[in-house]
């Protein structure tokens, strides 16, 4: 497996180093292709006085020195390299660089948490959960402490899936990434008391049907998966009911919205986004078969 | 399950593509190079500050003078043209004069370039600042808020507000659009050129001056005194076009479009500064009351006098111009001595925390926060000394840039000094060019320097009987002879020419 990070000299792309080391490690050609995207020349934008004062040779000595620590990140056993490119536009030139290297996904390290306590994820990640063609994995401080709790060792995947037909594609997905790695699925499903129309009385039956379905999609895909239906006041409480374990991996599918192979996050899957603890991977509709 | 260790760093990092600059390469044809050179010029700008204090120096010697003072420049930016073609890498004046006369004198053209840049910032932001609120007085009708720019507790908190975003957008390394320059250069230009003719048509000029040849006649200057300090504002107004010439890569054809754009952008420029100047003279005079551009309450910020009376409710137009080119200047400018102080860092003049770079940003971090920091402390000291703080800093200014320039011209003569009579083209560009360009300023920069030296000079303001306008530009270069002395104790390793050699054909 073979993914490429969007790295930055400092620690969140350190972050991101390790979260892409922990994914593809025992996998096949497990490979890190670390991308440094420099913004493009802008000749309208003309320094005056003096025009470049000699800085493109200094950021380019800059950026040769961190491209070297940024491979001593990369633990033994892990393939690694590392790209430097110009770009107009940084989440379109990650997108480009992915395609370019042929890589699974993309990795970006987190934003520090905000005051609420939050994973949000910043600008960069927020063009890329809404135009990438390829997977996109998220970190954070503190979901990267869970993954170091496990001994940077993923242990189990967790699905989130909603009750309608794409849960089919996450779970096929999901199974058979965790079957390759030798690790646990869950496949994790909330209810908002809100969303349900039949009122309190209703939920229970709410509930038993969308456990019905997953545990019958679960079986006719003839997989191993524990199926968890949460069913809270919001989603927000929800999230908080769902128990995880270190070096558990979050995955959600697209919004059903999303262009053709094209990513797309709906308002639940940013809710849940912004509470999740663990490093999530976000995957595009028709997942890539590559 | 491979176990295979495949680390193929160098070979891809040097191939990675920083050195293709790629995206921009061959995308600007001469009209954009125009639009460049006229926006790093920023004619509003340079016009409302210097302006008013040429006419105290020159009188209607005022077309004259601008004419003169272009020549220098021309000279100057021809020596500059060929340092950057054989050291593309270095590209300032730090690193030029370095490489051609070692390290102490390398280190004070760094610091020229570094306060004249600091200088000019300040003065931007204060021009930005004077039009702003001038802007929402003409907005909103309430001509109190104008005045509002002249209490230094209002005045001095917000240009440093201005420098601050200035500082922040530089430091996120954000880029002004090619329509967005085309659409500021277009408005600029326009606006000028309605002020003149509004001047011109005027049914109530103020003092019709009779536009004659003498004004263009540079003779016509009474004293040599006046004759410098007309030729160093002058260069004040022509500081930005030389960005034309020394943009090689970026053109859709480096033989031609820099030749013909600089050409075509030193017409424009002159035609339109020479315009404004006899439009100027024809509507006001040179008297020395009322509206008269000899008026020395007209002369630091000449459009916000005379705006009004000449374009009535369009002045408006003319306060926009000029705000919204010297916000966008003040911005773009700060990226220079950043760069200058980040180089300085990264070879070891100054401490090297200066050459840190932003991972996420890709540009100077430290070094942006100086610069800005610089430019408001210059600017916070000007103004509570200086009774006419925007007219002192400018001529101080027009003496940084004499210098640092001057200093830079003969460093090209001196680099290239085994070369320069194999042929007549050498003689031409590396010799006679930037000798008698560098040694014009150089005389400017003394004489004006002496001359400053005199309470009287400039604006009038002094401090213990000596003029503001040398203190505050012999005390900057002063200030930095002391800083290189620091450093060559703290830090001996540049000042011994161990990370920039003295010389030619050695790789920095």
């Amino acid at each position: 497996m073979k993914l490429l990070v969007g790295y930055t000299a400092d620690e969140r792309g350190a972050e991101a180093i390790e979260l892409a080391s922990a994914v593809v490690a025992g996998t096949k050609d497990a490979f890190v292709q670390i991308a440094i995207v420099l913004p493009a020349a802008a000749p309208f934008t003309a320094v005056y006085p003096g025009g470049d004062h000699g800085y493109e040779t200094i950021l380019s000595a800059q950026v040769d020195r961190w491209a070297a620590e940024a491979l001593a990140l990369v633990p033994e056993g892990i393939g690694a390299s590392v790209v430097a490119r110009s770009v107009s536009s940084i989440a379109e030139g990650l997108i480009e660089l992915g395609e370019e290297f042929e890589v699974h996904g993309i990795v970006l390290g987190g934003r520090k948490r905000h005051l609420g306590g939050f994973f949000m994820p910043g600008a960069i990640a927020n063009a890329l959960l809404h135009s990438s063609p390829l997977p996109v994995f998220m970190t954070s401080p503190a979901s990267l402490e869970n993954l170091r709790e496990a001994g940077g060792q993923i242990t189990r995947l967790t699905a989130f899936v909603g009750d309608r037909p794409g849960a089919e594609e996450i779970i096929s997905l999901a199974a058979r990434v965790a079957n390759a790695r030798n690790i646990k699925l869950r496949v994790a499903n909330f209810v908002a008391h809100a969303d349900v129309s039949e009122g309190s009385a209703g939920i229970d039956d709410h509930v038993r049907g969308i456990r019905e379905y997953l545990d019958e999609l679960v079986k006719e895909l003839g997989i191993e998966a524990s199926v968890e239906v949460i069913a809270s006041g919001s989603i927000d409480t929800a999230i908080n009911e769902l128990s995880w374990q270190p070096g558990d991996l979050a995955l959600l599918g697209s919004a059903r919205l999303a262009a053709h192979r094209r990513l797309f996050i709906g308002p639940k899957a940013h809710r849940i986004l912004g509470h999740l603890n663990v490093p999530m991977g976000v995957i595009p509709h028709l997942p890539s078969t590559r | 399950m491979s176990q295979e260790m495949r680390r193929d760093s160098l070979p891809e990092t040097n191939d990675s593509g920083l050195h293709e600059k790629g995206l921009s390469k061959g995308t600007v044809g001469v009209l954009g190079l125009i639009v460049i050179g006229i926006s790093c010029i920023a004619p509003a700008y340079t016009l409302t500050a210097g302006l008013g204090a040429t006419v105290a120096e020159v009188g209607t010697s005022l077309p004259a003078i601008l004419i003169a003072g272009f020549i220098p420049m021309l000279l100057v930016a021809l020596g500059y043209r060929e340092l950057n073609n054989a050291m593309p890498d270095s590209g300032t004046s730090f690193t030029w004069a370095t490489r051609a006369f070692g390290p102490m004198i390398g280190w004070m053209g760094g610091w020229g370039l570094i306060a004249a840049t600091v200088i000019v910032l300040s003065n931007l932001a204060a021009v930005a600042v004077d039009f702003f609120y001038i802007l929402i007085a003409q907005l909103t009708g309430q001509e109190w808020i104008a005045a509002l720019t002249k209490n230094l507790w209002i005045n001095i908190p917000t240009t440093l507000v201005f420098i601050a975003i200035a500082a922040y957008i530089s430091y996120r390394g954000m880029n002004a659009t090619k329509v967005f320059q085309y659409v500021l250069v277009g408005f600029q230009v326009g606006v000028l050129l309605l002020f003149a003719i509004m001047a011109f048509t005027s049914d109530t000029p103020y003092d019709p001056t009779q536009i004659t040849w003498d004004m263009f006649n540079p003779a016509g200057v009474e004293s040599f005194t006046a004759f410098a300090a007309g030729i160093s504002l002058s260069i004040f107004v022509f500081w930005g076009w030389d960005v034309t010439l020394t943009m090689n890569e970026e053109t859709t054809d480096p033989n031609k479009v820099p030749g013909r754009g600089a050409t075509w952008t030193v017409l424009i420029i002159i035609a339109l500064y020479l315009a404004v100047a006899t439009a100027v003279l024809y509507f006001a005079g040179v008297g020395t009351t009322g509206l008269g551009a000899g008026n020395p309450d007209n002369q630091e910020s000449i459009f916000a006098v005379l705006a009004g009376p000449v374009m009535g409710p369009l002045a408006i137009l003319m306060s926009l111009a000029i705000m919204s080119s010297s916000a966008a200047s003040l911005q773009s400018t700060m990226v220079s001595p950043a760069r200058t102080i980040l180089a300085m860092g990264y070879y070891k003049a100054l401490p090297s925390s200066f050459a840190k770079i932003s991972p996420r940003y890709m540009s100077p971090s430290v070094a942006t926060v100086v610069s800005a920091a610089a430019a408001a402390a210059f600017y916070v000291v000007t103004r509570l000394l200086s009774e006419n703080a925007l007219w002192d800093t400018i001529t101080a200014l027009g003496l940084m840039i004499c210098f640092y320039y001057g200093l830079t011209a003969l460093a090209c003569v001196w680099y290239f000094r085994s070369e320069l009579f194999s042929n007549a083209r050498n003689f031409f560009f590396k010799f006679l060019a930037p000798l008698v360009g560098g040694v014009i300023l150089l005389v400017m920069f003394f004489v004006t320097a002496v001359d400053s030296m005199n309470p009287e000079y400039g604006s009038g303001s002094e401090i213990g009987g000596i003029g503001m306008v040398f203190i505050l530009g012999v005390g900057v270069l002063l200030l930095g002879v002391l800083v290189m002395l620091y450093s060559r104790i703290r830090h001996p390793a540049f000042f011994k020419g161990e990370t920039i050699k003295t010389g030619k054909n050695l790789t920095l």
